[in-house]
């Protein structure tokens, strides 16, 4: 069988999935560009959609579907999400004239 | 893991999309100004569809890039740019971020090497994601998935309403007479 030569296997995939995951927690923790800190939630949201996949070949019938149905709820969230997130970076970019997220600290004060 | 390809081709494909990945992800990380970032942050999006592509998940594919790369990094990109200033003045890190950017980075190492210990195999009799099987099991009467479909909708136009409110250039004029004389 040729398939069984293969070196990559499903979890190769979840390992690629919880890498960017991580690179995406990073950017979202680390950085403090309100926009960088949005693509970082992004690309969390996109590692969890590849981890759905990558599990979706591990799965027999309707079971395998359902692991490729749930990322299309997900990327319907996402875009609700980056269309609400993006008015408020408007809406406090226009109030304090910064992107950047140590500005708003007024609770802290 | 690849059905439909050659055992070393599909290795090598997915070698190439994941490194791809792994690069433009680092990359977003560490960019100095948000619109290289959202190139980057493309970059890894259209490594992702390919890797779908991979995984036989075509339907799931072509949505990545339609609605993430295309819709979704649009408007982050249009977004940047409205606000842009030429100089990006946000410090790049500070000591907070690299302790922050530490743990996280340590805590994706411990996760990975504990999967990459795990054996996973692929199912013989998985489905492969057409857009058939996967609209019969959305809208199924018996399965309720539908019901979550509509609620989504309600979800996006409730986002769409938000999102104007939100910014609006101000809620204290009153607008109410103006919309009223537009209507009539």
């Amino acid at each position: 069988m040729p398939t069984d030569a293969a070196f990559f296997t499903p979890i190769h995939v979840q390992v690629l999935a919880a890498l960017l995951f991580g690179l995406g927690l990073t950017a979202a923790l680390a950085r403090r560009d309100l926009f960088i800190v949005l693509m970082g939630i992004e690309l969390m949201l996109n590692a969890v959609n590849l981890s759905f996949i990558g599990f979706a070949r591990s799965h027999a019938g309707s079971a395998s579907t359902l692991g490729q149905l749930a990322p299309l709820f997900t990327i319907a969230i996402a875009a609700a999400e980056a269309c609400v997130a993006l008015a408020m970076v408007v809406l406090l970019v226009r109030q304090q004239d910064t992107v950047d997220t140590d500005a708003r600290s007024a609770l802290k004060d | 893991m690849f059905p439909h390809l050659d055992a070393t081709l599909a290795d090598l494909y997915f070698a190439l999309l994941a490194l791809a990945a792994l690069i433009c992800g680092v990359g977003m990380v560490l960019a100095r100004h948000p619109l290289n970032a959202a190139v980057l942050l493309i970059g890894v999006m259209l490594s992702l569809a390919g890797i779908y592509a991979l995984l036989d998940a075509p339907f799931l594919a072509v949505l990545q890039v339609l609605v993430y790369a295309g819709a979704v990094m649009m408007l982050m990109v249009f977004v940047i740019m409205v606000l842009n200033r030429a100089r990006s003045d946000v410090p790049r890190c500070d000591w907070l971020s690299v302790g922050a950017s530490a743990a996280s980075l340590l805590l994706t190492a411990l996760l990975a090497s504990t999967l990459a210990q795990r054996e996973l195999a692929a199912h013989p009799a998985a489905v492969r994601g057409e857009p058939e099987p996967i609209s019969a099991l959305l809208f199924a009467p018996a399965q309720g998935w539908w019901l979550l479909f509509v609620a989504i909708g309600v979800t996006l136009l409730t986002a769409v309403v938000g999102a104007v409110l939100l910014a609006k250039r101000s809620l204290d004029t009153e607008p109410k007479a103006a919309e009223d004389d537009h209507a009539h």
